[in-house]
């Protein structure tokens, strides 16, 4: 169960990053190329993070976990 | 015959360690997520501007793809003076062949939507390899019909996050994805039992510390 939660969790941060990156095309375009890149990138680099973190603490490390 | 056996001999030739080091080695990763997130980025704006932007393709009022059938129609002109736009017979041939028919009705969701799931895909870094060479392959046929704008740039840059497919998505989901998946020809660990007998599933695609 808490190995599925864990999944579960991923793909939902995942998918926020993907919603993200959308909402900020939509409502920022073209207009600031820095801007717009820079909480992409840190999002991206978050739920990365937190996918290790998780992957390293109910996988115990494993690197196949999901 | 000894020359036809040395051309079709079977060698492994390996890539040069610098060459590893930048497209087979995850120290290099964070500069992969830049590229694949900028690359992601002008897919996603190419798309939105398709979907719902002010040029939309698609969900208008009236019949759809009308933006793409006028980028059809301008590609095929053969104007009276000056080269055209496309270069080679064949491929004005397919696309006419195409606008003729109507294709672009639906053709234009095809576009849209691949082009925003490109996007998407590169900047979570989920199928990276086949999401560069989907965008490759548009650019490549945005090219073809004449139109260079950013084309070269974001071409160039999908085929290297093509050749780096092994770590340009492991800041990303590809880093889960690709072991537990595998490949076609190296199943993961989700297809144990397509595995090869004692090969241990994409072995190769999940990264030995301190490997270059």
């Amino acid at each position: 169960m808490t190995k599925l939660t864990a999944v579960v969790l991923g793909m939902a941060a995942w998918a926020a990053v993907a919603g993200l990156a959308v909402v900020i095309a939509f409502n920022m375009g073209n207009k600031n190329q820095v801007l717009m890149f820079l909480p992409i990138l840190v999002a991206v680099f978050a739920a990365w993070g937190i996918g290790e973190a998780v992957t390293e603490r109910v996988f115990n490390g494993h690197e196949e976990g999901m | 015959m000894a020359f036809l056996n040395r051309a079709f001999e079977k060698k492994e030739l390996r890539d040069p360690s610098a060459v590893r080091a930048v497209f087979s080695n995850t120290w290099l990763a964070p500069l992969w997520l830049v590229a694949r997130v900028y690359l992601g980025y002008q897919w996603i704006l190419a798309g939105s501007h398709k979907v719902w932007g002010d040029q939309r393709w698609i969900g208008v009022s009236g019949p759809d793809g009308l933006g793409l059938k006028s980028f059809w129609d301008r590609a095929i002109a053969i104007p009276a003076q000056g080269s055209p736009a496309i270069k080679y017979d064949w491929y004005r041939t397919f696309i006419k062949y195409m606008d003729d028919n109507g294709w672009y009705h639906w053709f234009s969701w095809v576009i849209a939507c691949g082009e925003m799931t490109v996007g998407v895909l590169l900047i979570v870094g989920a199928f990276t390899g086949l999401a560069a060479l989907a965008g490759a392959t548009l650019n490549f046929n945005f090219m073809l019909a004449g139109s260079a704008s950013t084309n070269p740039v974001l071409f160039m840059l999908a085929i290297l996050i093509l050749i780096g497919w092994k770590v340009s998505g492991w800041i990303g989901v590809d880093r889960w994805l690709l072991p537990a998946l595998g490949t076609p020809w190296e199943p993961g660990r989700a297809f144990k039992g397509l595995a090869h007998e004692g090969g241990g599933g994409a072995a190769r695609l999940t990264p030995r510390r301190g490997a270059a």
